[in-house]
This record gives C-alpha cells, structure tokens and sequence, in this order.
C-alpha cells in the first residue's frame, strides 16, 4: 500500500541515503543488479525493487522483507550499476534500521541467519577469535537441529579440518571491554 | 629480506591450516620475514557488519592499531573476508576522521589509530610486491601439464575502490601466477561469482546452489582442479562438494586448492608439506597430471590452418 502523500516528507529514503552514504534516487529502474545478483532469486524483492521501494518510503515491507539478510556483500550489483549505487551499502542500512527499530521477522530463513550472526558475534566475545566447530554445533544446537552436516563432521573431524580444541587469547579481555564501550557508543549517538 | 605484517585471521589455525602452512614456506623461498600480529582479535567479518555499526569497525580497528606499532608498514591477509573487512574499515576510518576518533574511544588501551598501514592480500602481494619473474625463478619443479581454474571469489577483486586491484570482473593475476609455476589456466568465466561465503553454516541450500554453479563451469573449463585464495571458498567449494554431487546428481571430482599449495609444490617442497589429507576431495589424482604433454586444442589448431592458408593465398 502506497501511503505518501506528494508532499509528505520521505524520512525513510533520507535515513537509508545518510547511513548507507549513497542516493537511493540516483537509481533508474534499469534491473542491471537483479540481473547480476546471485541470491535475487531469492530475495522476496530483488535489488531494484527495494531501491523503488525507499523511493516510495514503504519502510515497513523493506523491514520486513527477507532482501537485506539475503544480500552476501558480494559487491557485484554495486560494480555494474550504471548510476554507481553502493547497492550493498543499501541493503546493510535498511539492515541496520530494521534492527535498531526492532523489526524482526518470522521467515524461518532470516531467523537462522540472525541467529548465526548473533553466536558469530558471542564466540568473538568469549574468545577474541572464532572457532569454527563450536559455532557450527552452537548454531545446530539453537535452530533445534542437531543433525545438520552431521554426515560431514566425521570426515571433516578425521582428515583435521575442523579442530576440536580452541586456544584462549589474550585478546579476549580486549574485546569485551570493547564490546562494551561500542554499546555505550551506539547509545550516545541515539 | 623483505619483511610482512602477517595478519592470518581465524581460519588459519582451524578450516584453512593448510593455506597457512604452505605460505610459510612460500615466502621462506621468497625471502619474506613474516610478523604476526601480536595479540590479533577476529576482525569480525562475515557478522559484524551484518549486525553492527559500530563493531564492524572497531574489531577491525583494534588489529590496525597493534599493526602500526610495528616497525613494518606493510600488512598481508591470507582470508579474502578479512582483507576484505581491514581495508574497507581503513578507507571508511581513513575518509572520515571523526568517526576514526569516535571508534578509538573503544579501543582505548591498545592506543591511538594512525592509519598507517598499507593492506594487501597475499596474492596481490606475490603478485605486485615480489613480482611473477622472481617467482618463476624459484620453481625447481614446473607443475607443466596441470590445468587450473582460477577462482578468485568476490572480495579479492571487489569492490574495486576498496581493493585496488586486478579487473573486478575478470582478473587474470592468480592465472599468470599459476603460468609462472608452469600450469596452464584454463579460461573461466565463474571467476568471480559468489560461491555462498557466509551462508556456509546457515543458509547451505544456497550455498550448494551457488557453488555447485561455479564447479560445473570450472569442470567445463577442463580444468583438473580448483584454485583459490580464500578459506571460505575452499570450504565451501570442497567440503560442500560431496553434498552437491549427491543433489545435482553430477559427479565433479574437482580438488580445491589453496594457490600457495601449489607454489610451495613448484618450490620443490616435498608432498607431505601440502597436508594433502585434510582435502575431502582427494587431490592425488589431479597432481598425476603435472609432466604431461597438454595438446593443442582442435579450435586452435584450426585457426592456425586457416591463417597460414590466408597467408598463402597473399
Ligand atoms: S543497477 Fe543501479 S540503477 Fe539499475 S536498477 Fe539496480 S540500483 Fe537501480
Ligand atoms: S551485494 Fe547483495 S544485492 Fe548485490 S549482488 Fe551481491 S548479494 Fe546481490
């Protein structure tokens, strides 16, 4: 449902402008990113759309689309665009203002990518580093589906490519304090 | 002696031990005195940016700062996302000097970020700082008669103001690396397409669909095998290739190698320093193939008939 009145003020498109350090209006509808886009196919709006999208200030159906936690960052779209849109840059804004805005969606597909991201995230802070066998058994354990790539870890164990054991760095200490200090930050700026 | 800042990133001492290893002795060959970061912290890629601002960049930050305390001013990555993450995070800090000030309030102990660091990844530093003709002159075993793809990914070449190098569409210096070792790179056109990177973990449907892509048009190639220069395209084109056999119904048998395996295999170092085994797809049959007599393709052996009539008829 379109809802902008003509003169109606469109702060969505000059929240995702300012964050992501690119203008939306720039895009010209050519498609080119949906075209390049490995993941479009997935995505419940492609590249294009969403740009149409902001432009139309439907803030809602850009959060709670499954586009932004699809998008891999892989930069193809943002290469070939004829308007040079930081299309990425886009995704990750509207990313960014769906989570401080908390919107959360129910596609079982984005709650498991938002749940990697989140143990991804947790392992820096106890550790420092990151330590592939744990994540991938913590992300099993929290989706409720402790078989998954089961059949892979044997061999993958066997042959050493995913270490059991993990060290303890220093740098963990360092980290925590930093997350901390990034959290106040983010306040402060609100 | 050429010195290096070596940042190895986390898959160094799990998945990609081998990528680690093998460019050791590499650059032991190549007279490259390697430092690690003291103290390194995960540079956050593939999930902090994706959740946070402020993160994304301070995890980054804090690894630059410990870097510039170092004599050398020069940094080399081995994992593409890492790269990938420090030089973004550079050249946004680096553009913005309030926001560099205001990320530095969260890493206030390690000191103050200067931005002082040059950052390239290991391939780009063989190929731009070491050059392909002194490399050519350490193969004591030429790897003539193995075909390759060479599979850079997304983030090596991409987005090109961040990276600053090699063609974002499609790049050739990993295949005149791999020229200088005596194999022939084969022409392929998934050079650089996604291969799923992050999605290895929880979203695998579309990292078999992405990556099973790439290996068919790198068997198309003729290639023998796979080479690359990231550990999350090694995993996920390797590890994910029996899987993707299984649902496609195609069988691909196409190692995945990490490109400085083979330059310490061209520098005469003896087999068992590639650690081989932790391949899921087995490599041994691939590397038969070095000393054999490649023939010249029926295409250009046509092209060259019908010049040389052309020539005649003048
Ligand atoms: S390629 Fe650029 S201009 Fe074309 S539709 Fe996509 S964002 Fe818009
Ligand atoms: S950066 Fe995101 S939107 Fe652009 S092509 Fe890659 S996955 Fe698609």
């Amino acid at each position: 449902m379109i809802t902008l009145g003509l003169l109606e003020k469109n702060t969505f498109l000059e929240a995702v402008n300012k964050k992501s350090g690119t203008n939306v209006l720039e895009c010209y509808q050519c498609g080119k990113c949906v075209s390049t886009c490995p993941v479009s196919g997935y995505m419940d709006f492609p590249p294009r759309e969403i740009m149409q999208m902001i432009k139309l200030g439907l803030k809602e159906e850009c959060y709670m689309a499954n586009s932004m936690w699809f998008c891999l960052t892989c930069s193809a779209c943002s290469g070939r665009c004829p308007r040079e849109i930081d299309v990425p840059a886009v995704m990750e804004a509207i990313r960014h203002l769906a989570i401080e805005e908390n919107y959360r969606s129910e596609n079982k597909k984005v709650k498991d990518i938002r749940k990697f991201h989140d143990i991804f995230l947790d392992m820096i802070k106890r550790y420092g580093r990151n330590y592939e066998l744990r994540m991938m058994a913590e992300f099993n354990i929290r989706t409720r589906n402790l078989f998954k790539d089961m059949h892979l870890a044997p061999k993958a164990l066997l042959k050493g490519k995913i270490p059991i054991g993990h060290e303890s760095t220093k740098s963990a200490k360092a980290i925590q304090k930093m997350y901390k200090l990034a959290e106040k930050l983010e306040k402060d700026m609100k | 002696m050429n010195k290096l800042t070596y940042f190895p990133g986390c898959s160094a001492h799990g998945t990609s031990e081998e990528f680690d290893h093998t460019l050791k002795l590499v650059m032991q060959t190549l007279d490259v005195q390697m430092e690690e970061i003291p103290d390194w912290n995960c540079c956050g890629a593939t999930s902090a940016h994706v959740m946070t601002e402020n993160l994304a960049l301070a995890l980054p930050m804090r690894n630059l700062v410990l870097a510039e305390r170092l004599e050398n001013k020069t940094m080399g990555i081995a994992c593409a996302s890492c790269y990938s993450r420090m030089k973004g995070t550079k050249k946004h800090l680096d553009e913005n000097p309030e926001l560099a000030r205001r990320i530095n309030t969260t890493v206030i102990d390690e000191g103050e970020y200067k931005g002082t660091i040059d950052i390239k990844s290991m391939l780009q530093y063989c190929y731009e700082e070491i050059g392909l003709e002194t490399i050519k002159s350490k193969v004591t075993k030429s790897l003539s008669g193995l075909k390759v793809a060479c599979y850079y990914g997304c983030l090596l070449t991409r987005p090109k103001d961040i990276t600053l190098f090699d063609s974002p569409e499609y790049p050739m210096s990993m295949d005149l690396l791999m020229e200088a070792l005596g194999a022939k790179a084969m022409e392929f056109d998934f050079k650089t397409e996604c291969c799923g990177a992050s999605f290895s973990i929880s979203n695998t449907e579309v990292v078999e669909s992405l990556s099973g892509k790439i290996l068919e048009v790198a068997k198309e190639s003729g290639a023998h095998l796979i080479v690359v220069a990231c550990p999350l395209c090694q995993s996920n084109l390797d590890m994910r290739q029996p899987d993707i056999e299984k649902h496609t119904g195609r069988k691909f048998d196409l190692p995945v190698m990490y490109f400085t395996q083979l330059m310490a295999l061209a520098f005469g170092y003896p087999e068992k320093e590639l650690k081989l085994p932790k391949h899921i797809v087995s490599v041994e049959a691939a590397l038969k193939h070095i000393g054999e007599a490649i023939p010249e393709p029926e295409k250009v052996k046509k092209i060259k008939k019908a010049v040389e009539a052309e020539s005649e008829v003048e």
